[in-house]
């Protein structure tokens, strides 16, 4: 026999699940009245909304000075708020197009919802370049559409790549959740009872029967599909990171920024579904479906990412030495040691240190411990984005017209009310739509493998567990 | 609420309301102090505020004079609405004119600029003419006279001198300001003879009385001393500051100095600066060699200085016997030495505000190396009085407290600021029955005034008088009176003649005097159209010295307390301009509020830091005042600044709590009266530390250059060993990355990845030089700028947020020791790069190039991403958070007359759009048609545009013009090896460049005052 | 349920007839027996993608890739003609002096623009090919078809099919092992 032994993989759905069970353990969730619980947390969240809508409210009547923008830093919390969520968003899509290509099945379980995460936290984003120019009103300007002016947009500046770019990246992922979407809504449509949700779920749905002749289409757009988003989700960051490495300010002007943003917002993102996904399996019941499996393989993705953030931010400092641009240099070390210096090692601790623990196989199947690191690197991931934006433009090149930024109220309350706009979108989806792949999910099941049956349909699935390694002495 | 209702509801409460809810809706209400920026900012108001000023130019025009007054430059058959026409005039300040030119759109005063025919003047300016434009036009102005604070008119008070100074023996006390004018004089001499027991005093709280009583001591007459620079191979500044604003004679004084340093190869030569002071001054920070001192040893040095210099020039023997702390220092034998060696080409001065027997110390000194004559003249000045004014106003104060005055007539003055607390001057004013306030506004002395009496503005009224120098001038009037106002001669002719005669009649009488018979019309014609009539009235005495002894010097051994006027608001007479008050201070970078300034070593001694608050006392009286550290101070002294602390004047220079944006806690503004303290130039004082700071609004936070190249500077020496010291290549040891293989290509610029642009050859290709070696930092051009393109006051809050909105900016750094370092001076426009980094990041393409070369801003286009500002390597763009044009434009009054001190060719930007300079593009486009029409060519001849700042500039630091002709004075600029380029390896390629710096340093002293090029 | 039936008896005639298999590997099975009884007219229902259906219905391949790539072209050409006619022809602007055809600058909007309408072609192309959408359906009409979108496997032949002989279809599907058989009216 050989010296090796075939492992399989472990059950991707715990719990003996068939398909009438799965359908009900998803759709229930929809179909049955409202939760108390939901209500309340709906109610915070529209707080939030509000507080957000207050603030911009505030801001559009004042004028951007209620910001705490100054010269030289004419950048704030609403640009690191904008690449934040951006990044976030960068999971959903990566789930369900990267590690489609990829064939691993264990993102069945995870993209539905982390694709609803992914647009969300996209319209968060898509809301701060909006309000943080100077005149609102004519933000639309920024789209080639004929005007008065007979003017059309300047193609050279990054901010217009990023229009195009995030316009595009949130247009997809729409359709990407919707394709998705469909053959669920039609089984929602099916188990509703009530005329509201079956009319509905129908026109979601619509009319999708099942048919294997659109099934056989339908993988093929899928697959297409998976295959833009591929390289369109790598080129959204990349594009974001133009807005500064296009520049010229010293801490800015670096062509490590596209890799590096990437692999921070992967971060970031796994980080916020994993943030999501532990309390809603818990408080859905979901634990069968979104198991520990699906979190240890998660955190071993946010410790690699993590720890490319890491290898970028030594490597930025080697390069800033190395390339003898003494501009360079002095930011450098002026984000470690200077005015900022609180900022700058807050990040590194949450985004390079505390991955770090992942290492251990406990900590990573730890579901409280994964929650608590999930968050840290969320505010990890929010201060790089500080450090970046705001250092560099505090201390450029002319010494005489070095800054210190100190944000207003209004920065903060802005930024806390994206929160609002973030789950009440969440908390809708969680209440109207299938959280899970319900299609996916069945077809990753055992019985949906023609080959566990034998020629008179009998079904017969090999037995699947971990077993322990075992060492053989040769 | 809406504002109308609000204003109209409070306005009716007016005098009952003066509670808090009132004064914090007040300074609400009014803009200068931009707390407004709080309130709703509404568009309706912003279009309230364009429909008003289109409105006004209207009201404007049918505002011109009814007397004929000829303008400056071509005299039009009309006006030609949307043409500027510039009228002649002069501004009196500190007893002295300077002859100016200004800009009038349609009847309406826009623009001072300085008087090219005016010795006082030669074309430039100071921060003082540019800003006089808002006085007139600021809203807070008194407007009509106060008859025992009720609102009276002119003729009311004509009717009360009918009855009232009938009577020949009231015995008057007229406490005047400094005026040099003939017409006043011939009305203060009648004005004696009418009244037999009237006295009159000349009472300038930092006049020149010391110096003219110094003179007394030397020579025996009342002179004035007036130096000229042009000769001087070597000036020495004993704690006088000639070349900051607060000089009357500082433009003059600035040209001179800064017109002997004008190096255009390593063969030319420089004079050399020494300055002995305790705070770091313009003159101090333009000094090739500064010794810092403390004030109160300032005459000791003098005394040593001419000890030092007895045994080297005859003359000075009495001074044998001197022997202090400073005889036999490195420093003063080398400068001995030094002014020795150039007997005759040397200039030593000293601040006014020293002892009148150290200026006959300094007096002695220049006679004994034969400066007078060449580089010193002493002037017999009519307008002076025959008396010891310092002596004689104290005398009147304890005559006024001992009653013996009827009535008190304050002519300019405001002596209930202005005097020491132990004066008590307005108590004297108690036992005065009619006390007789004559001024711009209703200040402190009017409040205790029974008569105020607005004064007109001198672009409102005609008047004369004398340059510095002494070159006579005629004050044109360019408006007529916006207010209800009398001229000083108009106020008082009708005390003497007891009835109102118009100005207009009284200068011309007074010339009629000059030139008698028929040749007077032309000659009044030509003496308007000039703007100057005889350029040196003022005869040059003949003097011989007396025998000057060493003066007595006490030094004081703690701290001393040293009270100097303000460099932007002088004596507080200035306090209500926004523009003044909103200039950085030009060595502490501070607006809005006045600080002690104090060395580094006696801040650690005291335990303080900036804006850490400290209790000053002097003799009894103390004030509570920021800290402020300046390198370079004296230790053991501390420097204040008054003109601060007011109340009641204007909805600027008032002092108060600044009403607080939402959740942000509000701010003290408007700084600390010093005047209490105020006795004599420096006192034994003492400080300590109290509780609390106060927040001061800063413009530049960071002092040192980092060792990094943006401001390079040589020695003489150096430069002509090293004539290529400021090139990059030097500086950095390597040439511009991508020079060599631009080289190999055969371009003159270093290579890029793209194939530029190229410009046509028949449009102009603009460029700016700053000559380094000429600014000496006073920030004329700032307020030039502001003045020029309508650039807003934005408020204490808003600069303290760092959003000042200035166009150029004056960068000030330190380099070398802490505690005595050198300070250079950098001004920082736009520099217009060819490859602008603005430009590229912005979205809509609201930032292009245009065909002549210039980095434009379309504000209509631009939606306020501010990119292009966080992308700008010089950070010279300048971003409207909030609606500043509306808050500094509308006062709620109606008409906001401060729209009229607006330029029309200029557009006023809303919230949320950037702007910055735009190198005067409406001159430029105005030039370019005019040639366009005269020669078919767009490019003007060389000299035909100049930019405000460079206009305005008195050391002529600022070089403009088209660099496609090889002839033009900013080519040849260019072109010299000094020339360089601001962070020139990003290779942006600017079009504005600085010439390195240049010190010229005693050899002997070299050491001390290290000057090495920054890199 | 017999109420439903018996009305739609009356009102409108057969769409097809419809057999549910008991799990994937059956409904394959099922499918091979119709496709070699030479009936075209027919679909398979499942509530997910069977993995090996396409060949058992031998399925052609599908044409959506040629859908995108026509999308994707025009997207790529559109967004390099609309910023060579704004920049280069309408409206020429010096900015940073760059030269007016800055292709290295218009690479990204190109991408996103290309993706974009990919990304149309790939999602509206399938639901042409497929018919969607499409509210009525007769299938529908039948009760028991709800479980296809849940745990049911169907086989549909359709009335139209030239082969269509209700009795010889019942007999097929029963062959082929049918746990549920019934017809489909319109």
């Amino acid at each position: 026999m050989s010296k090796y032994e075939y492992v399989p993989e472990p059950a991707l759905v715990k719990g003996n699940h068939d398909f009438a069970s799965i359908t009900k353990l998803v759709t229930d969730v929809n179909l049955r009245p409202t939760p108390k619980l939901w209500y309340l947390f709906m109610l915070i969240a529209n707080a939030l909304l509000g507080v957000f809508l207050f603030a911009v409210g505030y801001l559009i009547w004042e004028g951007t000075g209620v910001w705490g923008l100054m010269n030289p830093v004419g950048w704030g919390w609403a640009i690191i708020n904008f690449v934040w969520w951006v990044g976030i968003g960068h999971a959903g899509t990566l789930i369900s197009a990267i590690l489609f290509l990829f064939r691993q099945d264990w993102r069945t379980a995870i993209n539905r919802f982390a694709e609803a995460m992914t647009i969300f936290a996209v319209i968060c984003a898509l809301m701060f370049p909006g309000i943080h120019v100077g005149r609102i009103w004519v933000i639309y300007w920024v789209f080639p559409i004929p005007n008065q002016m007979a003017m059309w947009p300047n193609f050279n500046s990054p901010l217009l790549w990023d229009v195009f770019a995030v316009s595009t990246y949130f247009t997809v992922s729409l359709l990407f959740w919707y394709v998705g979407l469909v053959p669920d809504l039609a089984t929602l449509r099916d188990k509703a009872t009530d005329k509201i949700r079956k009319i509905a779920y129908g026109i979601g749905a619509l009319g999708w029967t099942g048919s294997n002749r659109a099934w056989w289409n339908y993988e093929k757009a899928y697959m297409i599909l998976a295959g833009l988003a591929t390289p369109l989700v790598l080129s959204v960051h990349t594009i974001v990171s133009f807005d500064f490495a296009v520049s010229m300010i010293p801490g800015w002007h670096t062509t490590i920024f596209p890799p590096y943003f990437v692999a921070g917002a992967v971060f970031s993102g796994f980080a916020m579904v994993l943030t999501l996904m532990l309390i809603t399996r818990k408080v859905y019941g979901m634990e069968d479906i979104m198991t520990n499996d699906h979190m240890e393989k998660m955190n071993i993705i946010i410790l690699v990412t993590g720890s490319m953030v890491g290898f970028a931010y030594i490597m930025e400092f080697f390069i800033a030495w190395y390339s003898g641009v003494e501009y360079e240099k002095a930011i450098f070390m002026l984000r470690a040691t200077g005015p900022y210096w609180w900022a700058y090692w807050t990040m590194m601790l949450c985004n390079v240190i505390s991955p770090q623990v992942f290492w251990f196989k406990k900590l990573r199947r730890h579901v409280g411990f994964t929650f608590f690191i999930s968050i840290v690197v969320n505010i990890g991931m929010w201060f790089e984005r500080f450090v970046i934006t705001v250092t560099s433009l505090a201390n450029d090149y002319l010494p005489s017209s070095w800054g210190y930024f100190s944000p207003t109220i209004w920065d903060v309350l802005t930024y806390v009310g994206t929160f609002g706009i973030f789950f009440t979108l969440f908390l809708a989806f969680l209440r109207f739509l299938p959280m899970i792949a319900i299609a996916e999910i069945k077809a990753v099941l055992p019985q949906a493998d023609p080959h566990n049956y034998d020629e008179n349909h009998e079904y017969h699935p090999h037995i699947v567990e971990v077993p322990k390694p075992k060492v053989e002495k040769v | 609420m809406s504002e109308v209702t609000q204003n109209t509801y409070w306005k009716s409460l007016n005098e009952l309301a003066q509670n808090k809810e009132y004064k914090n809706f007040v300074e609400r209400e009014f803009p200068e102090n931009a707390t407004e920026l709080t309130d709703g900012v509404s568009r309706k108001g912003f279009l309230r505020v364009m429909g008003a000023s289109i409105a006004l130019a209207g009201f404007a025009a049918c505002r011109r004079p009814v007397q004929k007054i000829l303008p400056y430059s071509n005299q039009p058959e009309d006006i030609v609405p949307g043409i500027p026409l510039f009228y002649a005039t002069a501004m009196p300040f500190q007893g002295s004119l300077t002859g100016l030119v200004v800009e009038n759109h349609e009847g309406r005063p826009t623009k001072v600029e300085g008087n090219d025919l005016h010795p006082g003047s030669w074309g430039n300016t100071n921060a003082y003419h540019q800003a006089t434009i808002l006085e007139m036009y600021d809203p807070d102005r008194s407007r009509s006279p106060l008859r025992n604070g009720e609102k009276a008119t002119i003729q009311d008070f004509v009717a009360f001198a009918k009855n009232y100074f009938t009577d020949r023996n009231k015995r008057i006390a007229f406490i005047s300001e400094a005026n040099s004018s003939p017409t006043y004089t011939t009305l203060k001499q009648s004005a004696l003879r009418k009244f037999s027991n009237a006295k009159w005093v000349t009472y300038e709280p930092f006049g020149e009385d010391n110096a003219i009583e110094g003179n007394r001591i030397a020579f025996g007459s009342r002179l004035r001393t007036h130096y000229n620079y042009t000769n001087a191979d070597v000036v020495v500044s004993l704690d006088d500051d000639f070349l900051s604003p607060t000089h009357p004679n500082n433009v003059e004084y600035a040209k001179q100095v800064t017109g002997r340093r004008k190096v255009t190869s390593n063969s030319d030569s420089m004079n050399r600066i020494y300055s002995i002071e305790n705070g770091f001054t313009l003159t101090g920070a333009y000094a090739d060699n500064r010794l810092r001192v403390k004030a109160s040893e300032v005459e000791a040095f003098a005394n040593a200085l001419a000890a030092t210099l007895s045994t080297r020039v005859n003359g000075l023997n009495a001074f044998r016997s001197v022997n202090n702390h400073f005889t036999g220092s490195d420093f003063i034998t080398a400068l001995a030495d030094d002014l020795a060696s150039h007997a005759g080409s040397s200039a030593v001065s000293i601040g006014f505000a020293h002892s009148s027997n150290s200026h006959a110390v300094v007096a002695a000194i220049n006679t004994a190396l034969n400066n007078n004559g060449s580089t010193v003249n002493y002037l017999q000045v009519p307008s002076f009085d025959n008396q010891n004014n310092k002596q004689a106003f104290a005398d009147v104060v304890s005559g006024m407290k001992a009653g013996n005055f009827d009535a008190v007539v304050m002519i300019g003055t405001n002596p209930v600021y202005t005097t020491s607390a132990d004066l008590d001057f307005a108590g004297a004013l108690e036992n005065v029955d009619e006390v007789i306030h004559f001024g711009t506004y209703k200040d402190e002395s009017s409040k205790s005034a029974s008569w105020h009496i607005s004064r007109s503005h001198f672009l409102e009224a005609w008047g004369d008088g004398f340059s510095f120098g002494g070159a006579r001038s005629v004050i044109q009037p360019q408006i007529q009176p916006l207010h209800d106002s009398l001229s000083e001669i108009e106020l008082l002719s009708t005390i003497v003649n007891e009835d109102l005669v118009s100005g207009y009649e009284l200068v011309q009488n007074t010339f009629k005097g000059y030139y008698s018979g028929s040749g007077f019309e032309n000659r009044w014609k030509d003496i308007l159209h000039d703007g100057v009539d005889v350029k040196e009235v003022y005869r040059k005495a003949t003097v011989s010295l007396r025998t000057v002894t060493p003066s007595q010097t006490t030094s004081i051994d703690g701290i001393e307390v040293v009270i100097r006027p303000d460099a932007s608001i002088y004596d507080g007479r200035f306090a209500n301009l926004g523009w003044l008050q909103e200039l950085p201070d030009p060595m502490t970078k501070i607006t809005w509020d006045n600080v002690a300034l104090m060395s580094p070593a006696t801040a650690t001694s005291l335990g303080v830091e900036n804006e850490g608050l400290v209790n000053v006392a002097v003799n009894g009286k103390s004030i509570t005042i920021a800290a402020w550290i300046q390198p370079g101070h004296a230790d053991d002294s501390i420097t204040l600044n008054v003109g601060y602390g007011r109340e009641g004047i204007g909805r600027v220079a008032d002092k108060g709590i600044e009403s607080s944006q939402l959740f942000d806690p509000s701010e003290n503004y408007g700084g600390v009266n010093i005047y209490p303290l105020h006795t004599s130039l420096f006192a034994s004082g003492a400080v300590s530390v109290t509780k609390g700071t106060y927040k001061i609004a800063c413009v530049q936070d960071h002092h040192s250059l980092e060792g990094r190249d943006m401001y390079r500077q040589a020695t003489l020496e150096k430069y002509k060993n090293t004539p290529e010291y400021a090139s990059f290549a030097y500086v950095h040891k390597y040439a511009v990355p991508g020079m060599k293989e631009a080289a190999e290509l055969g371009e003159d610029q270093p290579i890029s990845l793209f194939d530029e642009q190229t410009y046509s050859a028949d449009e102009p290709q603009w460029g700016m030089a700053i000559d380094l070696n000429s600014c000496f930092g006073c920030g004329v051009c700032v307020i030039a700028c502001q003045s020029e393109n309508n650039i807003p006051v934005i408020g204490k809050r808003e600069v303290s947020r760092g959003r000042e909105m200035h166009w150029i900016r004056n960068d000030r750094y330190y380099m070398g020791d802490e505690h005595n370092p050198q300070a250079v001076h950098q001004p920082v426009p736009c520099m217009h790069c060819e490859l602008a980094p603005c430009e590229q990041v912005c979205p809509v393409a609201a930032t292009t190039h245009s065909d002549d070369g210039m980095n434009q801003m379309t504000y209509n286009r631009c939606i306020g991403t501010r990119y292009c500002a966080n992308n700008c390597p010089f950070k010279v763009r300048r971003f409207n958070f909030f609606n500043y044009p509306k808050e500094y434009l509308t006062s709620g009054e109606d008409p906001d007359i401060i729209q009229m001190a607006m330029n029309p060719e200029v557009t006023v930007r809303f919230r949320g759009v950037m702007e910055k300079c735009t190198y005067c593009v409406q001159r430029v486009n105005r030039a370019k048609i005019d040639s366009k029409i005269k020669t078919k060519s767009p490019k003007p001849a060389d000299g035909s545009v100049v930019t405000a700042c460079q206009q305005a500039c008195p050391a002529d630091a600022i070089y403009f013009g088209d660099l496609t002709d090889n002839n033009s004075v900013v080519a040849k600029m260019k072109h010299n090896e000094r020339n360089y380029l601001m962070l020139e390896e990003l290779n942006v390629r600017p079009r504005t460049s600085y010439i390195a710096k240049l010190t010229n340093p005693n050899p002997v002293l070299v050491d001390e005052t290290n000057q090495e090029p920054a890199h | 349920m017999s109420t439903a039936k018996t009305q739609t008896i009356e009102t409108s005639e057969l769409y097809g007839i419809l057999a549910e298999f008991k799990n994937p590997r059956a409904l394959i099975d099922a499918s091979k027996i119709v496709v070699e009884a030479g009936y075209d007219k027919f679909d398979t229902y499942a509530p997910f993608p069977i993995h090996g259906i396409d060949k058992a219905m031998n399925l052609p391949k599908s044409k959506l890739g040629w859908i995108v790539l026509t999308t994707g072209t025009m997207g790529f050409l559109g967004a390099l003609s609309m910023m060579y006619f704004m920049s280069v022809m309408d409206y020429p602007l010096n900015i940073s002096g760059k030269p007016f055809f800055n292709a290295p600058a218009w690479v990204p909007v190109t991408f996103e623009l290309t993706v974009l309408l990919s990304a149309f072609g790939a999602v509206f192309g399938m639901f042409f090919l497929n018919g969607l959408p499409k509210l009525h359906n007769p299938l529908f009409n039948v009760e028991r078809f709800k479980k296809a979108t849940d745990d049911g496997f169907f086989v549909c032949i359709e009335a139209k099919d030239s082969k269509f002989q209700a009795d010889l279809v019942r007999q097929l599907f029963e062959e082929a092992g049918a746990t549920h058989i019934e017809e489909v009216y319109d």
